[in-house]
């Protein structure tokens, strides 16, 4: 078998068709490898500059009431991704800039939503648009004659009559036009490694390697049945067809259809309908600005009753700042309960969209892919999930200075000083542990793991029913 | 059980006969029918050890498909075809560890050059030749030894065919099955493959030629067979019959 795949490599190698695509291809590769790192370096430079900015606004606070604080409000920005210049997932559709703020919670539905699963990589120059669809196509254009070629110039008999079993010599060609798609891989990580060298984590590493194996496995698939294709139909022109046509099932139709038939299945708010139904919900609950409101002199009573004392104004604390607090505890309920929704129905999805990989193991690509490289929708809700609490903690903090700061009830005048501004800590992203990735999509990598075997139980059935004659 | 062993004396019976009579390939009562049209019928053949047979016949005859079973690519669908007393559809493997088998087109990689598809196809038959090795095999099947490291996509198709025989020879074969050789040679290139397959003959190789060329075949083989629409119609040595009269019996034949 040896023998054969280095036979393949010859050509591969003597061939100036091949050597210029080759080189042609891999000149696009390197731009889109520096392309994305330099834009992702960009983009974190950006961010740090922004957040710096940000936070020295904060802690330059001289003296401000505490709850104008909370509407002073501050940003977050998403911690840009070393992995995301690989594949930069949902992120270009999810943005990168929230709103920290009192009463105002980040909502999870965005207007590209619908496109959350499946994003349309087309238009981009990522590493990842020219590995999941084009080097796919390279390997069927490699692939597609490899057996017929040999069987309608007659070598195919030389090769069995030299002692060459077809199961070997169809193993060595998919092995061969394989190892082609993994060293274009290989060589994009070596690249990537190079470039970000200082940076180089065990985390990252570990996601590299998952990253690697779910493209090696998908090569293996595709490479496997072009060859399988090559070796059974009748001419190369029907190969090329049937590979020509999976792939685009595969690339383009199915994750659509697949995506749009979730969506229907599990359902996700609209916008307007996430607002509404949140609005509907807070209406129910304490107005924190209103001190008529029923529940807030609900509150007002029983606050007076644990203090044993009569009026606001003989109570030690701001009652202000506790009905603030009050309504930004009913509030987070009520995010709680509809983003809890949503993420569950975002989790539905997901499991479905994951289901898809059994008939089309480019969809499992695609979600190993993001998932790995940590631009998924998962890294985003916990990022959206880190920020919300951070922003429960940053508020209560303001609420809990206004409270138990010293001042009195309805003193909007009183204002802490910049110490406690800076006391406050600034947003602190934990990135999402790979065990936790990784058992999200193992189905996925398992998924792929049965085509492959699939793939392979098709050559060594149908590799004896292959007609010498 | 029984079946085996009656197999297994039946292969003793075959094997003592063939040493007896020298015969390296034996067809017997072989017939081969594609969706019910026979491409050979009742065909008996029988070739000695060192023996150059050739079959003339027009296109359809049934020269290819006795060919191809001969190389166990094709199972006759009644009788026998064997090799050194070995039977092509039970061990084909076996058999054609024998068999040199030389197509029309002998197409082989045309990126290697003729030293390198001869060392990649011995390699694949697990035989791992020196250089000089390769180069002796190649310079006595008749390729020039300027031609040994150039591209086989510049050679033409007498230089290709001859890294056929080349291979074949390097590999030892017993066995030379040659479908249509010198279709397409010019004559010198034509003469040169008569030479050398006389010469394999004389060293004991049994060899097979299916053609339309009446004169080449007449001028290399032992013995001719002729072949219409699967059925041996005439064999005759080729000692006994002149060129022109055996182009004479042949157009007899097709025409009836």
């Amino acid at each position: 078998m040896f023998q054969i795949i280095k036979n393949e490599w010859r050509f591969l190698v003597r061939s100036r068709i091949f050597l210029g695509i080759s080189i042609a291809f891999i000149a696009i590769l390197l731009l889109s490898v520096f392309l994305g790192n330099y834009q992702t370096q960009k983009q974190e430079q950006t961010h740090q500059n922004a957040t710096d900015h940000v936070r020295q606004q904060w802690v330059s606070i001289d003296e401000m009431n505490p709850h104008s604080a909370a509407h002073y409000g501050t940003f977050i920005f998403k911690p840009s991704n070393l992995l995301s210049s690989l594949d930069e997932g949902v992120n270009s559709v999810t943005g990168n800039v929230l709103r920290v703020e009192g009463h105002v919670q980040n909502e999870i539905t965005h207007s590209e939503a619908s496109q959350m699963q499946a994003v349309s990589r087309f238009g981009k120059l990522k590493p990842a648009l020219l590995l999941q669809y084009i080097v796919p196509l390279l390997l069927v254009f490699l692939a597609f004659n490899s057996v017929s070629n040999e069987k309608q110039s007659g070598r195919l008999k030389l090769l069995v009559l030299q002692g060459a079993k077809p199961l070997q010599i169809i193993l060595a060609k998919t092995f061969s036009v394989w190892l082609y798609g993994v060293l274009l891989l290989i060589f994009i990580l070596i690249v990537y490694g190079i470039l970000n060298s200082q940076s180089l984590t065990a985390d990252i590493l570990a996601r590299t390697g998952l990253f690697f194996l779910s493209y090696g496995l998908y090569y293996f698939i595709i490479s496997g049945l072009t060859v399988f294709f090559s070796a059974r139909w009748q001419n190369a022109t029907l190969a090329l067809t049937s590979m020509l046509g999976i792939w685009i099932i595969w690339t383009i139709f199915l994750p659509n259809i697949l995506m749009s038939s979730v969506e229907k299945w599990h359902e996700l708010p609209s916008r307007n309908e996430f607002q509404t139904a949140m609005k509907e919900d807070r209406s129910k609950g304490l107005d924190g600005h209103n001190p008529s409101d029923k529940r807030s002199l609900a509150l007002k009573e029983k606050v007076l009753k644990k203090y044993g004392v009569d009026s606001l104004s003989q109570l030690p604390i701001n009652f202000d700042g506790m009905r603030m607090q009050a309504d930004e505890d009913y509030g987070n309920s009520v995010w709680d309960k509809h983003f809890g929704n949503n993420r569950s129905v975002l989790q539905k999805q997901k499991q479905s969209f994951q289901l898809g990989g059994i008939v089309n193991p480019f969809i499992s690509l695609q979600n190993t892919s993001m998932g790995f490289m940590a631009s998924d929708n998962l890294h985003h809700q916990e990022f959206l999930l880190q920020v919300e609490n951070y922003r429960r903690d940053f508020i209560k903090m303001l609420n809990d200075k206004q409270t138990f700061g010293g001042s009195k009830t309805g003193d909007w005048s009183w204002k802490e000083d910049n110490a406690f501004f800076k006391s406050i800590p600034d947003f602190d992203y934990k990135p999402t542990q790979i065990s936790a990735v990784l058992s999200n999509y193992i189905l996925d990598v398992a998924l792929m793991i049965l085509w492959t075997i699939l793939v392979l139980t098709m050559i060594v059935f149908g590799t004896k029913k292959i007609k010498m004659v | 059980m029984q079946l085996s062993c009656n197999y297994k004396i039946n292969l003793l019976v075959l094997r003592l006969s063939c040493i007896k009579n020298n015969f390296m390939i034996q067809i017997q009562d072989v017939s081969k029918s594609f969706k019910g049209d026979f491409a050979v019928q009742n065909l008996n053949l029988e070739v000695k050890k060192g023996e150059i047979l050739g079959l003339l016949g027009a296109n359809g005859a049934g020269k290819s498909t006795t060919i191809n079973m001969l190389l166990g690519f094709l199972n006759p669908d009644s009788g026998k075809v064997s090799i050194n007393a070995i039977d092509t559809s039970q061990n084909a493997q076996e058999t054609r560890k024998l068999i040199g088998y030389i197509p029309e087109n002998v197409n082989l990689y045309p990126y290697l050059s003729g030293l390198e598809n001869l060392d990649y196809f011995c390699k694949l038959a697990g035989l791992n030749y020196s250089k000089t090795e390769l180069e002796d095999y190649l310079t006595s099947c008749g390729l020039a030894s300027d031609a040994h490291l150039k591209k086989v996509s510049g050679y033409s198709k007498g230089m290709r065919q001859k890294v056929g025989i080349a291979i074949a020879y390097a590999k030892k074969a017993k066995v030379y099955l040659l479908d249509e050789p010198a279709s397409g040679l010019d004559p010198l290139a034509s003469n040169e493959l008569s030479l050398l397959l006389q010469k394999l003959a004389s060293e004991g190789a049994t060899i097979i030629m299916a053609s339309h060329d009446i004169f080449r075949v007449r001028e290399v083989c032992n013995r001719i067979g002729i072949l219409k629409k699967g059925i041996l119609v005439k064999e005759l040595n080729s000692k006994d019959v002149s060129a022109n009269e055996l182009e004479t019996l042949y157009l007899k034949f097709m025409q009836n």
